[in-house]
């Protein structure tokens, strides 16, 4: 890897401060962004762990929400009372990512900053229409995946936290990718107060919803309302794991497997 | 009263007395080995799959401080370097020879450490940076300036041996580097011509790597004053990774000493020596420093030695009862960028008919060289690529023909009353009882209450499959081994071997037969194995030849000791040698109630005054032995899968396995390796696929993250059992153990998904059998 100063601030205003300086980047977990430094595929002048903020962890209520530090780790959500209670389905989400390992590092922030088109936990931002806290303003998670490795952070802007609307029901459904185990295909179905949510990872350039579905699934709550639905393959990923087509048939199986998760 | 336990006699499932050594990382791998003022090497790779140097400019590397040497192809050249020593043909005599037809021009395909004027695949080794770190030598290369001229490039096997294919060499009319025939053209067009049936198979078998789990790593250094080179790095086997070196070094053998200690996989792919092992060497006199480079996960996905690529067409002629008359068909080997190695080729067409009863046979054995990395041999190197082929044909047969699998098996299988058997290729078959082997598997397997377990997944919109293999395994390999053996006077044991453990447990299993002979505690059994400077001959380890030829060569060192002890232990009893027995550790005068013991006799070789010459000094004893002759484990497997038709993913429900390894020296070992063989071979049926790009040449499944390994949760217990008759070619009935679970892999796994698939009409899946594949071919169907 390439030398880059490093920072782990005690304080959130220090974080801040350190992430105005020019291509400076936050360490969240580094279990993407480190094997890419080691790779020289990144190249950063500093990065500022995040691990040491407290208040950039946790899990708690919030009304008819729950809100999760975004330096939350994969493990915590996936063991934690307060979620199994309340949304099961993201325990599953974050018990299916990476291995042991990952888990105990990896976070909720890095993984919706990251942003990569097969990671898990943009599915549940999405299919929860949940919105993303920053030290400078609230995203609608609509609004915040922009692309391949894209979203609507600004340089310097830091992920504090997510909050998840508590849904009717949820259920995740992910297809691995059989060397990463990143998603192939991962379905997030939630049913709310606001309508039925079905937002797919691992299928496209960025996590999308399935709006076909989502008219299914209003009309009737049941994964029997998705039969017959097809997927376009066009615009979707292709690789050696997995051709566009397949895919897109995998989109509508994980998300009958995702209606069924939900109960 | 014996010194040892009975426990750890041969045929007890002894602990291995190095796991606890292993898993506390207590272990000594390479990369653990580290040298005063070593400096660090770090090799720039070639992004482009052909393609010829036109210059390399190193003057703004070399300006970087820390940067101790930039070497290239140039460089080698003026310092007279030679290539590496690969022998393409082992040349065993009971073997038949490729032979080429004649006017065949021989490709003429240097391999050196480093590209010299083209680069022929992504990820050859184009220079050689030593620095002060890592890191710098890192920056040094990215300083590099290649400048590369880009040539068409070809990868895959069947394009590669096309007449108008790129060609990566100019020696040659094309890209074919070896075109052979064996077996019996004539008789065999003849048993085609009056056939019934003829069961027709193509396929083109999948490229893997040996993804071993510490990578490759090696520090050298060179003292001027003795003009020694000094190389530490896991491999196959010390004393050849010694002989080649100093071949590419062009230096007497005794200027180079290899050093090994633990050696964590090996399993062919490690098996050879490497270019970054003469390159590491060569730089450590150049740059005047101890030089250490540790391969990385990404580098050994480009770098290290990849096996099987095989594209076969073959066909199996029946009589109208279902009898085998003959087979027939080509083997086209991707050799990658050079022909390094035709063992798998050429261990695979020689058992083409496995263990069938098949009166003649015709192949064509031919290589290709392909701007891809080098195949060599790998785990079972070229068996289980032949008996997958067999296998699908006889499944093919079945279903084409009207014939029931088990039937068409039993009747073609050979019958211990026909052994020894001489293979339509000159392979003779020695001993074993095939249809026991068979009909265990089929019990194991529970076949016959296979209908109404396919009855009941179906009623769960499951598809069911079950499917059998029989293989048969030539082994054969380095035939010299050497054993020196040594009974110090305070007890302990020194075994001085040629034979290194890459991970099979040698210092339990081979402690064990002295334990056995000499009645030695296994704790004071000590392998010295990875000094060159100590062991001076010895083959390696492969080809299942550790244990094969091992036990052979330290059987007779022991009992040339027990011939000495005799002596000595007479002179100290007073009495005739002839009356002296050894039993239980000890030597005793009969008639009388004296012995000694072996301990005691030991001491009295170093004390005892007036001893003839011979005896004199340690109790050590000697045995080098030269052992051409093949070896054939065999045995059955049968697999169950279960399929999900919505996404085409595959469950194993059950594998049940049964090998003959003749005698097992220790069972749980065996099983061990059995495991892990399944594991590999069903890995490549399944899962693992090396990808290069049809188009750029690029390596698309260059990282774990895209290489899809074997895993503990993939698979059910196996249900695993031995028979064991004894082999007749070896002198106590041994045959290998560490290969017969990959070999009919590949071909039981692939049975069962087409079985399962039987009610759509899928007739074939290629490997890896992905479940995307799995999902078209129903789909195609539907």
């Amino acid at each position: 890897m390439y030398d880059f100063d490093y920072h782990k601030p005690a304080h959130r205003a220090d974080a801040d401060t350190l992430l105005g300086r020019d291509n400076y980047k936050p360490l969240a977990g580094g279990m993407s962004l480190l094997p890419a430094l080691k790779l020289r595929l990144n190249r950063h002048d500093g990065l500022v762990d995040l691990g040491a903020l407290s208040d950039l962890q946790g899990i708690r209520r919030d009304g008819d929400a729950m809100v999760i530090g975004a330096m939350t780790t994969h493990a915590t959500v996936a063991a934690s009372d307060l979620l199994q209670q309340a949304l099961s389905a993201l325990c599953v989400l974050a018990e299916g990512i990476g291995d042991p390992l990952v888990r105990n590092r990896g976070t909720l922030g890095g993984s919706i900053a990251n942003a990569d088109p097969g990671a898990d936990y943009p599915a549940a931002v999405l299919g929860l229409g949940a919105t993303v806290i920053t030290n400078r303003r609230e995203i609608a998670g609509d609004a915040f995946f922009t692309g391949l490795f894209e979203t609507a952070l600004h340089s310097g802007e830091m992920i504090t936290a997510v909050r998840f609307p508590l849904p009717q029901k949820a259920g995740y459904a992910k297809y691995r990718q059989p060397a990463s185990r990143f998603a192939i295909t991962g379905v997030f179905v939630a049913q709310t107060v606001a309508g039925v949510r079905v937002a797919v990872t691992g299928a496209g350039p960025s996590v999308f919803r399935f709006a076909a579905a989502e008219a299914a699934l209003t009309r009737r709550f049941d994964a029997a309302a998705l039969e017959g639905l097809t997927l376009a393959p066009e615009g979707l990923n292709s690789d050696i794991h997995a051709g566009a087509d397949y895919r897109a048939h995998c989109v509508v199986e994980m998300t009958r497997r995702a209606v069924i998760a939900a109960g | 009263m014996s010194q040892a336990a009975q426990s750890n006699r041969i045929g007890q499932p002894v602990r291995r007395k190095e796991d606890l050594r292993l898993i506390t990382g207590r272990g000594n791998f390479s990369d653990d080995v580290n040298w005063p003022h070593q400096a660090y090497a770090y090799f720039l790779r070639s992004p482009h799959a052909h393609a010829r140097i036109r210059a390399i400019d190193a003057r703004a590397a070399l300006a970087i401080k820390g940067v101790l040497a930039v070497l290239t192809g140039r460089d080698l050249e003026a310092d007279g370097l030679k290539p590496l020593p690969h022998v393409a043909d082992s040349g065993n005599p009971h073997e038949p020879d490729l032979v080429a037809p004649p006017g065949f021009k021989e490709m003429i395909a240097p391999h050196h450490v480093l590209a010299i004027d083209k680069t022929r695949y992504v990820g050859e080794a184009v220079a050689i940076v030593v620095a002060e770190t890592v890191n710098l030598a890192k920056d040094a290369a990215e300083a590099l300036d290649v400048d590369y001229e880009v040539l068409p490039a070809v990868t895959a096997t069947r394009a590669a041996a096309q007449p108008g294919a790129p060609r990566l060499w100019d020696s040659p009319d094309s890209n074919i580097s070896i075109d052979a025939e064996v077996g019996d053209k004539a008789a065999t067009e003849a048993a085609f011509a009056r056939a019934k049936h003829v069961a027709t198979f193509e396929t083109q078998i999948n490229r893997v790597t040996g993804v071993t789990m510490e990578p490759r790593a090696a520090v050298a250094q060179y003292d001027p004053a003795t003009r020694r080179y000094t190389l530490h790095a896991g491999s196959g086997g010390a004393v050849r990774l010694k002989q080649d070196l100093a071949k590419i070094l062009d230096v007497p053998a005794n200027d180079v000493r290899v050093l090994m200690d633990d050696i964590g996989g090996n399993f062919g792919t490690r098996g050879m020596i490497y270019p970054e092992f003469g390159a590491v060497t060569w730089a450590a006199r150049r740059a005047g420093r101890p030089v250490k480079w540790t391969c990385e996960r990404s580098e050994a996905f480009l770098s290290d030695y990849q096996a099987r690529d095989l594209a076969v067409t073959a066909e199996l002629a029946l009589d109208a009862e279902g009898n085998f008359l003959a087979m027939r068909g080509t083997n086209l080997s991707n050799v990658g960028s050079h022909p390094t190695n035709y063992g798998p080729l050429k261990k695979g067409v020689e058992i083409m008919t496995s263990l069938y009863r098949v009166p003649c046979a015709h192949f064509k054995a031919r290589g290709v060289v392909s701007n891809t990395m080098i195949t060599r041999p790998y785990r079972s190197s070229g068996r289980p690529e032949v008996m997958y082929v067999m296998e699908r044909l006889i499944d093919i047969a079945a279903r084409d023909f009207g014939f029931d699998r088990q039937e068409l098996r039993r009747r073609n299988l050979l019958k211990s009353h026909e052994l020894p058997y001489t293979n339509a290729f000159g392979m003779v078959y020695d001993s074993g009882d095939y249809h026991d082997a068979m009909e265990k598997a089929f019990t194991l397997g529970d076949w016959a209450g296979f209908p109404a377990r396919r009855a009941e997944a179906k009623a769960r919109g499951k598809l069911r499959g079950i499917g059998t293999a029989n293989y048969v395994d030539t082994a054969t390999g380095v035939p010299r081994e050497r054993a020196e053996i040594t009974v110090h006077d305070d007890g302990r044991v020194d075994v001085v071997i040629g034979i290194v453990s890459n991970g099979q447990g040698h210092e339990t299993s081979f402690a064990q037969l002295i334990n056995e002979w000499l009645d030695v505690p296994l704790e004071k059994v000590r392998l010295i194995v990875g000094d060159t400077d100590i062991v001076q001959v010895g083959g390696g380890t492969h080809s299942g030849r550790g244990l094969r030829l091992g036990s052979i060569v330290m059987w007779n060192a022991s009992n040339k000791i027990i011939g000495k002890g005799k002596r000595i232990a007479a002179r100290m009893m007073e009495c005739d040698p002839s009356v002296v027995h050894f039993a239980q550790g000890r030597f005793s005068a009969q008639g009388t109630n004296q012995s000694r013991t072996l301990t005691e006799v030991a001491a009295a070789a170093q004390h005892l005054p007036d001893l003839p010459e011979d005896l004199r000094g340690p109790l050590a004893a000697f045995s080098d032995e030269t052992i051409h002759i093949p070896s054939f484990p065999y045995g059955c497997h049968v697999v169950e899968v279960e399929i999900d038709p919505a996404l085409g993913t595959v469950e194993i429900v059950k594998y049940a396995a049964v090998d003959d390894v003749g005698r097992a020296v220790n069972p749980m070992i065996v099983h061990g390796q059995v495991h892990g063989a399944i594991a590999q071979g069903v890995g490549q049926a399944l899962w693992e696929n090396i990808h290069y790009d049809p188009a750029s040449g690029q390596l698309l499944s260059g990282s774990l993250m895209d290489y899809a390994m074997p895993r503990a949760d993939h698979f059910p217990s196996f249900v695993a059992e031995f028979t064991e008759v004894p082999c007749t070619t070896h002198p106590l009935g041994i045959r290998p153990g560490g290969e017969g679970g990959t070999t009919p892999a590949l071909g039981v796994m692939i049975n069962a998904v087409v079985d399962a698939l039987s009610d759509f009409g899928v007739k074939h899946i290629e490997m890896p059998a992905t479940p995307e594949r799995i999902w078209r071919a129903i789909r195609g169907r539907q």
